[in-house]
């Protein structure tokens, strides 16, 4: 109507003609089923991933920050000016990593992340480096010096013979040195040699900071196929299911039959001779050892009643067969006081000192306690649901589900749990993790966790 | 005395089924509206069979709302679904554990969570107990969920959910309720049946349970 009133009001100028009149618009109303049917069936489809998407694969970390084991440098140094440094890290957080990380060790203050790529960078550390715990990491600021503290996941240059065919395997950490184990060259060491747990003579009034020494082992009766790191001893698995061990063993935990200092990686007898080994574990200074049978093997400390099934004695320097009947043993792992196995059947048990997991009032007790499948996810509805992995940090414990899901317990030090709570936690509580957890690696007061997206 | 039977009757509703919703709905007459406040602390749950469609995603998350986006979904498997509705299930058993108010540090909170009793008595945030996958023919799907304090909508909202966690997006078509506490698909009552002799009958057959749940709960 106001397009033919201006043309009305211009008299004797030609009107457009019809083809060139603009339309006017029809006036909307509800529209019909079938309009909507076919708006429905026009719009256009967003494709958000493929049919072959595969899940990527993510690193969390939580726990304590100022020591840069988390590898998050604006934990410790924000790089705005109003962000306050963070002291912990109470929920899983994730760290972007170059490659896929196939083996994750956490320390004492330090973590160590490895992939099994053929790339010359196959390492990286973070966190502590005041013992050379994560090799000579070079300061930018000084040419001459090196980094106490390394904030950020940097590479670990390892002197490999053939570093693009090589593949590290695994990493262990320990409380001021770290071991590193490849396919084909051998064990790597590096870090305090005080008790000659990286392998080697000991030094006398050796400086192990800014030190650039990295140790290589190769003399075993067969290849190396697990490195586990105790406080301040180091114990070797060999594909044979001998176990050798080296370092501080004041405690026994070398199970070498003395209470002596060794420098040099020796196979341990005992109990274990002769016995196919298949997992050994240890992080503080009590150490357990799985073999094929399903039997399990104990050594070291054992103030907090760790072997006391055996003897009454809290040292123990000889590897001893500890006759528990709770089934075929699958994996062991060994905290700073407690203890816990998983059997063939996907049962829990623990045992030792501590926060053990059946609530507070159970402290201490020397023979295995059942932990209930139900506190795991079990119930009628999932009758599916079994613990497929333990681990053990200092003074807490961990374990993996078959769903992909984690479950922590135990004393709560600097948050390292990871459920939110400063608490510590009395009975297995699960950790909300955006992924399906594959692995996770526990130290005194952080966590490391390898995780596959969901899709 | 002449006239029908009964000619005014209190009567009161549980807990509320949506328009869009069907399934099982519970009514209190005369003095069973006590009952109800009575089962309502209970915090009994419910089980629905919820029906979802991948590919669609609307705004008021059902099938009859008005279109968002359309996406492929041919990439998505049962063992996706699966795993999905595992985390949901863990998460929301964490929310179970830290939402009933027990001292978590006790030796009758590790009892309690051992038996899976632990429970909000109180109130709290829609909590899904289980949840697990009945069928899955794409682009349908169905879900059997045991919840807590929902809504339908919330159901609606999960589903929707599901479909976005899994780079994909989808609607509900379905929400049918199949247990409330105590009461099943079998004591309801059909529409055929809204008669006053098997109302009588069905008040009769529930009394018992009704009795023994609120002693066992409420003590």
């Amino acid at each position: 109507a106001a397009a033919a009133a201006m043309w009305g009001a211009l008299r004797g100028v030609r009107r457009p003609a019809a083809a060139l009149r603009r339309g006017l618009a029809k006036a909307a109303g509800p529209r019909s089923i079938r309009q909507l049917r076919e708006a429905e069936e026009a719009a256009p489809v967003f494709q958000y991933v493929g049919k072959a998407a595969k899940r990527k694969d993510r690193v969390f970390v939580w726990g304590f920050c100022y020591s840069g084991a988390l590898g998050v440098p604006g934990f410790v140094k924000p790089d705005v000016g109003w962000k306050k440094p963070r002291r912990i890290q109470p929920t899983p957080y994730r760290l972007e990593t170059a490659e896929k990380i196939s083996s994750a060790a956490c320390g004492y203050g330090f973590t160590l992340l490895s992939s099994n790529t053929t790339d010359i960078t196959k390492v990286w550390g973070m966190g502590l480096n005041k013992d050379s715990q994560l090799g000579f990491q070079r300061s930018r600021r000084d040419r001459t010096k090196g980094y106490e503290y390394v904030l950020e996941p940097s590479p670990i240059p390892l002197p490999l013979e053939k570093p693009q065919q090589t593949r590290v395997l695994q990493v262990s950490c320990g409380r001021a040195h770290s071991l590193i184990l490849t396919d084909s060259e051998g064990v790597f060491t590096m870090g305090n040699n005080s008790y000659g747990q990286c392998g080697r003579k000991v030094v006398e009034d050796e400086t192990y900071s800014e030190s650039h020494l990295i140790h290589q082992l190769k003399e075993f009766d067969s290849r190396v196929v697990q490195v586990v790191c105790g406080q301040d001893h180091s114990l070797f698995r060999t594909k044979k299911g001998a176990v050798y061990a080296c370092g501080w063993g004041a405690d026994g935990q070398t199970g070498l039959g003395h209470y002596n200092i060794t420098s040099v990686p020796t196979k341990l007898q005992g109990d274990i001779a002769g016995v196919n080994i298949i997992q050994v574990s240890s992080y503080g200074d009590c150490c357990l050892a799985v073999s094929d049978e399903g039997d399990v093997f104990g050594w070291g400390n054992s103030e907090y009643l760790q072997l006391a099934s055996v003897t009454e004695t809290t040292q123990v320097n000889v590897p001893r067969h500890l006759p528990f009947k709770i089934g075929k043993i699958k994996e062991a792992a060994c905290g700073g006081t407690g203890n816990i196995v998983l059997t063939e059947e996907g049962n829990v048990f623990v045992w030792g000192y501590g926060i053990l997991g059946k609530g507070p009032n159970l402290i201490e007790t020397a023979v295995p306690e059942m932990i209930p499948p139900s506190l795991f996810g079990w119930s009628d509805f999932n009758p599916d649901v079994r613990v497929a992995h333990v681990r053990c940090g200092l003074s807490q414990f961990a374990a993996l589900t078959n769903r992909g899901e984690l479950f922590v317990w135990g004393k709560n030090l600097r948050g390292c749990l990871g459920t939110g709570r400063m608490e510590d936690q009395y009975f297995p509580w699960r950790v909300t993790v955006p992924g399906e957890v594959v692995d996770v690696a526990c130290g005194v007061d952080h966590m490391v966790s390898m995780v596959k997206s969901f899709t | 005395v002449q006239g029908p039977r009964f000619r005014q009757l209190k009567i009161g509703a549980g807990h509320r089924l949506d328009v869009k919703a069907s399934g099982v709905f519970v009514l209190g007459i005369g003095h069973g509206n006590k009952l109800l406040t009575d089962l309502y602390n209970c915090h009994l749950t419910k089980v629905y069979t919820v029906g979802g469609l991948f590919g669609k995603a609307t705004d008021d998350f059902s099938d009859t709302g008005k279109l968002v986006e359309k996406t492929t979904f041919d990439h998505i498997t049962r063992e996706k679904l699966e795993r999905i509705l595992a985390v949901i299930q863990g998460t929301n058993h964490k929310a179970l554990l830290m939402h009933s108010n027990i001292d978590m540090k006790t030796q009758e909170a590790y009892e309690l969570a051992v038996k899976g009793l632990i429970r909000p008595m109180g109130k709290s945030p829609p909590i899904i107990t289980a949840i697990r996958c009945l069928q899955f023919a794409l682009p349908e799907f169905q879900l059997e969920i045991h919840c807590l304090h929902e809504t339908q909508q919330y159901l609606r909202k999960i589903v929707h959910e599901i479909g976005l966690e899994l780079k994909s997006s989808a609607v509900c078509t379905q929400v049918r309720r199949i247990r409330d506490g105590v009461f099943t698909l079998d004591d309801a009552l059909l529409r055929t049946q809204w008669n006053l002799q098997s109302i009588q009958n069905a008040i009769w057959d529930c009394q018992l349970k009704v009795k023994t749940e609120l002693e066992k709960t409420l003590g």
